[in-house]
């Protein structure tokens, strides 16, 4: 008999807590300490901070924790599976792989919600801030941490090779916490890495999400919008045609 | 039954465990330069990133930092990934079954990796500097600053992996550390910009000595009290053989 979709949906939840029992608060863990240390850390490189920089730190960390666990952890995950040789048996459970996506994006998102708080309370207490959140941050958040999770999957279904995943994946890290502006201004980058992130995920993301926490920096946030969709639904279509394809 | 000891023999087995670790490591050469660039190189670049201008004198103590960030790199993840990995595949047990001295065996690897540490420190150095344009004032004290850290990084990587001796915990401690070192280590900054409890930290620990001795040897004027950090640096290097000597004969 046919499980249905929500059925099927709340079966993978429970199966994805249970699998990643041991993974879970670890990664939570270290999603916090990348978090508040890192909203701490840099700190520490100024002399004497500008606000501004401590606004784009503040408010761009929290876009690390949102897409670490998708973007970094699943591949890895992945890839460990493809090596162990479960993953045919996970890809074959009866359930519809749309229900399994959602189900850890579930997942990915309970994990990065304390990381996200904490980095966002720390920083602001250590740089006296006043934040201006709007409910925007809401949508701005679950579409990152959403863009996250189809990118990690993209790359986790898509590259087959255990090793490239890998790679992949560890390069997407220093990409995005050094070669993105996420917790800095692009102005900061040099031209050409600016126009070429115009078109990449992480600054816009950031963008977003800045825009649901301070008012009057983010700029040309509709664009931004576009770009992380588009890249979400980029990332959903090679995941759909990658899964499609072993039948 | 004669047991051949004797420094000749010590040599001898020196000079055949330095190509048996070299022609093991092969392999890992590229791969143990690149990860050097990426972290030393790599993090100069990305904090200019984050910092935005950089006046001449920041970005003077970035640039004579990043060697500290690639020799740590080195000690800290190549050498411990190394050393775990040989536990895991038993290589270890094979070594200490070879008929050459135990210290022999670990001499050559020290040596090996020590010498393997220097390319990618001078890249970095090279690669940093070009991206500021900056003009280093490199002396002659270079030569020793570069070999000691580097030395001190590998035996402390090495005696820190053996000791532990399990892989993944050896591996979790090294992520964590690794952080620690790349964001809270007063090499990018000056220590005094640190809480005092953890500047007191750094005064015990390597890492700040490492900065300032390689910092002395590449810019004029920026390191004082030199001596001291280079008594740290043979402490800590003296303290890592001692544990080795320790682990070594034990098994």
């Amino acid at each position: 008999m046919a499980t249905t979709w929500p059925r099927a949906y709340w079966r993978m939840v429970a199966w994805d807590l249970a699998d990643f029992r041991l993974h879970l608060p670890v990664l939570s863990a270290v999603l916090i300490l990348q978090g508040a240390g890192f909203a701490l850390g840099i700190g520490l490189l100024f002399s004497d901070m500008p606000e501004a920089a401590a606004v784009f730190v503040v408010t761009g960390v929290p876009v690390m924790n949102l897409i670490t666990a998708g973007l970094i952890f699943e591949p890895q995950l992945v890839a460990e599976q493809r090596t162990r040789g479960s993953y045919e048996f996970l890809q074959s459970l009866p359930v519809p792989r749309s229900a399994a996506a959602l189900a850890w994006y579930t997942v990915a998102l309970a994990t990065a919600a304390p990381a996200v708080a904490l980095t966002l309370v720390t920083g602001v207490a250590r740089y006296h801030l006043h934040l201006t959140v709007t409910p925007m941050v809401v949508p701005a958040m679950l579409l990152t941490c959403l863009a996250g999770v189809l990118l990690g999957l993209a790359i986790a279904h898509g590259v087959t090779m255990p090793m490239a995943a890998m790679l992949a994946s560890t390069t997407l890290i220093f990409v995005m916490f050094g070669f993105s502006p996420v917790a800095f201004p692009a102005a900061q980058l040099p031209g050409w890495l600016a126009a070429v992130n115009e078109w990449l995920p992480f600054g816009s993301m950031a963008t977003i999400v800045r825009a649901g926490l301070v008012t009057g920096v983010a700029s040309d946030v509709p664009r931004a919008y576009l770009v992380v969709a588009a890249w979400a639904a980029g990332a959903a279509l090679v995941v759909a045609w990658a899964q499609g394809r072993r039948g | 039954m004669n047991v051949r000891r004797g420094p000749g023999y010590w040599a001898a087995s020196y000079a055949a465990m330095l190509r048996f670790d070299l022609a093991a490591q092969r392999n890992w050469l590229p791969m143990f330069a690149l990860m050097q660039i990426l972290f030393g190189a790599g993090m100069a670049i990305i904090y200019g990133f984050y910092i935005g201008h950089l006046p001449a004198d920041a970005a003077l103590f970035i640039v004579s930092g990043a060697p500290a960030l690639a020799v740590l790199t080195a000690g800290l993840i190549g050498v411990v990934m190394m050393v775990t990995e040989r536990q895991q595949a038993g290589t270890w047990d094979f070594i200490w079954s070879l008929p050459a001295p135990r210290s022999a065996a670990v001499a050559s690897t020290f040596t090996v990796f020590t010498l393997l540490g220097v390319p990618g420190i001078v890249a970095t150095l090279a690669l940093a500097a070009w991206r500021y344009g900056l003009t280093l004032t490199v002396t002659p004290m270079v030569v020793p600053a570069l070999l000691l850290s580097s030395l001190m990084a590998t035996s402390v990587g090495f005696a820190m992996a053996q000791l532990i001796a399990r892989p993944v915990l050896t591996n979790a401690i090294v992520n964590a550390l690794i952080f620690v070192v790349l964001v809270f280590s007063p090499v990018q900054f000056p220590i005094s910009r640190l809480p005092l409890w953890l500047a007191d930290v750094h005064r015990v620990l390597p890492i700040y000595y490492l900065g300032q001795v390689l910092r002395a040897s590449v810019t004029r004027g920026l390191v004082s009290n030199l001596a001291l950090s280079y008594a740290m640096l043979a402490a800590w290097t003296a303290a890592a053989w001692v544990a080795t000597a320790w682990v070594v004969r034990r098994r």
